[in-house]
């Protein structure tokens, strides 16, 4: 049934991808890759001097959106004051898990393409494989260490950076709230365990980022116009993901339970 | 193994790959002419498509202990999978390779791994790392696979680029140097933990033809100097003439003749002897 040729070439992709990013995390969890930790560690250096800038960068932006929606918004409603409920929510839960996956997938994600498929088509990573070097640890399970290793910590740091915006934006340019009621209600509406549960939908973010351009960028083929379609592919792929990830992680982490101060 | 009882064996290993059936095989007699000496690597009728592209049809071909020998054939014939091949890069759909007597294809991961330390590899552009200068590169693989010091790991690959005419070089990045500049490098980091066997995949590409005599001294010298087995593919009848001590002639897929470089030069094969005088006339045409 020629019909099923489409969907059976996704489902193999898709088993093709799941396994070579098992093996990847089997790597890392087998702790194998400490074989090579000062590669992870130059990688680590690569993540925070090239992308910190970036994220925290749109963070920030979306952060000051974040603001001026919620003061607009809640001066419509007659409750000004309110501001930082919007602030709150859309930062810590929404806008900053997303602003960070889209930044990680267009900058990061098509970076590791990039990089592992230039390699690839230079043979260099032949070169690595026939020096007796495991080339997925070498070059994969060292990328993924890395970015866990540093992603944490620049992520908590972007949050930072939308909430740092969105006071700007609603205490300082709009102005209906004074600087003490802003903060009263922001910090109301959020507690640890929802900056716990952000971090979790930034890091799964960023994992399946990082494996699906290790994927791609390590089975590139056809030249310079072959690392071209793999980095394409790879970046939709990524913002699909990002978004699934995005709205499983806010019904999981808040679809039964809003953890708000809300009513009873 | 006794020397006689090779020779015998191999006086008697002419193949018999001659398919009457089929006339594109007709020049193709398999013939293996003794070597006195044990094959380092063996093709055993070795069978390897991608998609409908029947690329290795039936490879049976022994690459001796020792000797520099060569992999000759017409473009698009095999010569850089048959490579790939050799160092498990490549799996065959059927047949056997075997590296010092075991099997390539039956080896599990870490054996693979080991039994690559053996191999030195000059790839086509190098493959240099493009991340990293020239005495990184070189140093790469002594520093994964050696306990040696910084101190005597500088020590060899400063001899290593010293041979290969790189002395003044190391610190630079492999886009700032010249093709002929980046195949020394890659020779000089194929060399460094002093392989058994040294595949060299067309090193004369991209070379003028003074370049390419000097880098074709240079294998010699070095091949001199350290021994072991060197599998040099190239369809560059000039290169051949200069340095091979053995020679496999390739084409469809299958052998049509090998054995040594003196002999196959005087081969009575119609294709072996235009192919090996670059000839126009003679079996093989633009199709």
């Amino acid at each position: 049934m020629e019909w099923l040729t489409v969907p059976r070439e996704w489902l193999t992709s898709a088993g093709e991808i799941a396994k070579f990013c098992g093996k990847i995390l089997g790597q890392v969890y087998s702790l194998k890759v400490f074989r090579f930790f000062g590669e992870t560690l130059r990688q680590s250096g690569i993540l925070i001097v090239s992308s910190t800038i970036v994220i925290w960068g749109l963070v920030f932006i979306i952060g000051l959106q974040c603001g001026t929606e919620g003061a607009y918004f809640s001066r419509s409603v007659g409750a000004p004051s309110q501001a930082g409920v919007f602030a709150a929510w859309c930062d810590l839960r929404e806008l900053v898990p997303y602003a960070f996956g889209y930044m990680m997938a267009a900058k990061v994600g098509t970076g590791i393409v990039a990089e592992l498929g230039s390699m690839r088509i230079s043979d260099e990573i032949d070169a690595l494989e026939v020096m007796g070097i495991d080339s997925v640890l070498f070059l994969c399970a060292t990328r993924l260490l890395a970015s866990w290793l540093v992603l944490p910590f620049v992520y908590l740091a972007a949050i930072g950076a939308g909430f740092f915006a969105s006071y700007l934006a609603v205490v300082q340019q709009v102005g209906d709230v004074s600087s003490g009621g802003y903060f009263l209600v922001f910090w109301m509406f959020q507690n640890p365990p929802d900056l716990v549960y952000s971090l979790i939908k930034g890091m799964v973010m960023a994992t399946v980022v990082v494996l699906v351009g290790c994927y791609y960028g390590y089975n590139a083929s056809g030249g310079p116009v072959g690392v071209g379609t793999a980095t394409a592919k790879s970046m939709v792929l990524n913002i699909v993901m990002v978004h699934l990830i995005g709205m499983l992680g806010t019904q999981v982490f808040w679809g039964a339970n809003p953890r708000a101060p809300i009513g009873g | 193994m006794s020397e006689d009882k090779m020779q015998a064996d191999d006086a008697t290993r002419v193949a018999s790959v001659v398919d009457d059936r089929d006339d594109e095989f007709k020049w193709h007699t398999g013939k293996q002419l003794p070597t006195g000496v044990q094959d380092a690597i063996e093709f055993v009728d070795v069978h390897k498509a991608f998609g409908r592209n029947k690329i290795l049809r039936g490879l049976n071909m022994g690459i001796p202990e020792d000797k520099i020998s060569m992999i000759l054939g017409p473009s698009g014939t095999g010569k850089s999978v048959c490579i790939k091949h050799m160092v498990g890069l490549l799996y065959p759909d059927q047949g056997d390779i075997i590296v010092h007597g075991k099997s390539v294809p039956m080896m599990h991961d870490d054996e693979l791994f080991d039994m690559r330390k053996k191999f030195g590899v000059l790839f086509q552009d190098g493959a240099l790392f493009g991340s990293m200068n020239l005495l990184d590169n070189v140093a790469f693989p002594l520093r994964q696979h050696t306990d040696k010091g910084e101190e005597e790991v500088m020590e060899i690959v400063n001899r290593r680029l010293a041979e290969v005419g790189l002395t003044n070089a190391g610190d630079k990045m492999p886009n700032e140097l010249s093709g002929g500049m980046r195949k020394r490098a890659g020779f000089a980091r194929a060399l460094v933990l002093d392989p058994d066997i040294v595949l060299f995949d067309e090193p004369d590409s991209g070379l003028d033809p003074v370049r390419t005599a000097l880098l074709c001294e240079l294998i010699q010298e070095i091949h001199e100097e350290n021994g072991g087995a060197y599998v040099v593919i190239t369809h560059d009848i000039m290169s051949a003439r200069r340095v091979a001590e053995h020679i496999s002639v390739l084409w469809k897929g299958r052998i049509v003749e090998s054995g040594p470089a003196e002999q196959l030069f005087n081969s009575d094969n119609a294709f072996v002897r235009q192919f090996l005088a670059g000839d126009s006339q003679g079996p093989l045409g633009m199709e």
